[in-house]
């Protein structure tokens, strides 16, 4: 597909390196305190893409709420190209588990609205606009309402919104759960290429370790109760990766094992 | 058949059926001499009551009376609680300010202020104005308050992920979110309005002393006056169908105006 990206944005600097430092959270539920977080430590480079896999309840979306800047930990730090984060930013996008779409709004008009605290021609933003929407497989329904999409076409336009303001640090957070898995092959590959072509810092929470062994440079596997990382993967082998090559399916037999072993 | 494979004409014919049973049965009990010629008058009474209100102008005269008097009272009331509902809605330190106060307000019923506005205003169109108004503005505030307070925090974080300013994050989510709520509370405005109106010519004043201009709560104050049972069922019926075709335009509006569904 033609590249069409039109809000131009210099890429001299390296940016969307993470630090995350001893970073702990909790919440008080019904009068029980719940570890979300317990002092998890991650450095992510600049360019990296990562996944964190972990039974639910492990504290991914919480960490994830953090880097988008929605929430603060009660202890540690978290700093982006080593500024501390403490509001969201445009910066850092993020897609929501629960798309988010905002009901009243076409799926155009929620695309756009990612776009209209940026600086840019309403024409540049509109042609944006459409070439996420053909990118993520919404043709012809630019003007649908969110109620009337499927769970996996609402996911996919949330992830359009996502993508438009084209930010150097890409939070998502399940974004393919809802999706079949053919259009969802389909968006792993084209999050690959946005990858590449963007240069942006990704870190995707998903369910699916295959999903993340074939996008990620490193596999983060999360533990719950407390929120802890059990233990990060290194995934080498180049892209586009074959889910039977040997290194693919020991790494996963490894990743799963010890999924299966922290359940209990 | 449920409710919802029925087209409109449909549900109309079935909406009236009941009216129709209870118009036969009426008719019967008249025809059999059961009714009380003091009480309850026969349908062919009311019928040319009705044709005789209509030729002399006083019952279009006293619906139109009516009709605009509640309009004026819900437009200024409904407006003023649109104001003041948002504001509290939006704003914490006016919040602080006001909401206790209207809260207090609220319980007063809306008759009971009567004396107090008649006090103040004497008996005549403003003082009836300004009671219609009142029982407007309670609701609409309270459901404009509402909206704009309970956007919930899913949508709200959109606006903060996106970096909306303040204007955009007002007209963009929270004036949206509010819409359902705010309609809502525009619907109940409009109901107590036509209560209120209504309550405001039947007690307020001296009688039908200005003939249609008095309204339809006058027409009934001044047949129950005179026991004129025929007139009294006339006008709680044209009071009853008003009402409701005021409440079925207000909902089609509302329902034209949101077209979406919240998750
Ligand atoms: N706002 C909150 N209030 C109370 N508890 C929360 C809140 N957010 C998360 N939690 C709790 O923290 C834990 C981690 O949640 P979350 O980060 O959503 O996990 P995951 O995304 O890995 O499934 C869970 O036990 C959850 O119930
Ligand atoms: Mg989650």
């Amino acid at each position: 597909m033609a590249d069409a990206l039109t809000l131009s944005r210099p890429k001299t600097v390296e940016v969307g390196s993470v630090q995350i430092s001893d970073v702990s959270k909790t919440f008080r539920v019904e009068g029980r305190t719940v570890h979300a977080l317990d002092d998890v430590s991650l450095a992510i480079a600049s360019g990296e893409f990562i996944s964190i896999v972990g039974p639910s309840g492990c504290g991914k979306s919480t960490l994830l709420r953090f880097l988008a800047g929605l929430d603060g930990p009660d202890s540690g730090r978290i700093a982006v190209d080593g500024e501390v984060i403490d509001r969201p930013s445009l910066k850092r996008g993020i897609v929501f588990q629960d798309h988010r779409l905002l009901p009243w709004f076409s799926v155009e008009k929620n695309i756009a609205l990612s776009l209209h605290s940026l600086a840019g021609s309403e024409a540049e933003k509109r042609e944006r606009v459409q070439y996420l929407i053909d990118l993520v497989g919404l043709s012809g329904f630019e003007k649908a309402l969110p109620h009337e999409l499927s769970g996996g076409m609402s996911q996919r336009a949330a992830i359009a919104r996502g993508l438009a303001p084209r930010p150097p640090l890409l939070l998502l957070d399940e974004p393919l759960g809802a999706l079949d898995s053919l259009t969802r092959s389909y968006l792993q590959d084209e999050l690959l290429a946005i990858w590449e072509r963007e240069k942006s810092t990704v870190v995707m929470v998903t369910h699916d370790v295959e999903e993340a062994i074939y996008l990620s440079d490193r596999v983060v596997v999360m533990e719950p109760r407390p929120g802890r990382i059990a233990k990060i993967f290194e995934v080498s082998g180049k892209r586009p990766r074959h889910r039977d090559d040997p290194d693919f399916v020991t790494i996963r037999r490894e990743i799963t094992d010890l999924l299966a072993h922290r359940r209990d | 058949m449920t409710t919802s494979t029925l087209n409109r004409p449909q549900l109309i014919w079935r909406a009236l059926v009941l009216p129709a049973a209870l118009v036969v049965l009426w008719s019967l009990l008249d025809a059999f001499g059961a009714l009380n010629g003091d009480i309850i008058v026969s349908p062919l009474q009311v019928l040319k009551t009705s044709y005789e209100g209509f030729a002399d102008g006083s019952i279009p005269g006293a619906t139109i009376a009516t009709l605009l008097r509640a309009l004026v009272g819900w437009t200024i009331g409904a407006s003023i609680g649109l104001a003041f509902g948002v504001l509290i809605g939006l704003s914490g330190v006016a919040r602080g300010l006001f909401d206790p106060s209207i809260a207090s307000l609220r319980q007063i019923a809306l008759f009971a202020w009567i004396p107090l506005l008649s006090a103040w205003f004497g008996n005549g169109e403003v003082m009836k104005i300004t009671l219609i108004a009142l029982g407007a503005f309670f609701p609409m505030a309270l459901g404009a308050q509402a909206g704009c307070q309970n956007v919930p925090a899913p949508f709200r974080e959109v606006g903060r992920v996106l970096e909306l300013d303040r204007r955009a994050t007002l007209t963009k989510i929270v004036f949206p979110a509010a819409i359902p709520s705010i309609l809502a509370g525009l619907e109940l405005s409009l109901n107590i309005a036509w209560l209120g109106t209504f309550g405001a010519e039947y007690l307020i004043g001296t009688g039908y002393i200005n003939g249609m201009g008095d309204g339809l709560g006058a027409y009934l104050a001044a047949a129950r006056e005179y026991a004129r049972m025929d007139q009294v069922l006339l006008g709680v019926l044209f009071l009853a169908l008003i009402g409701v075709a005021l409440d079925r335009l207000v909902i089609g509006f509302s329902r034209r105006l949101i077209p979406w569904r919240m998750p």
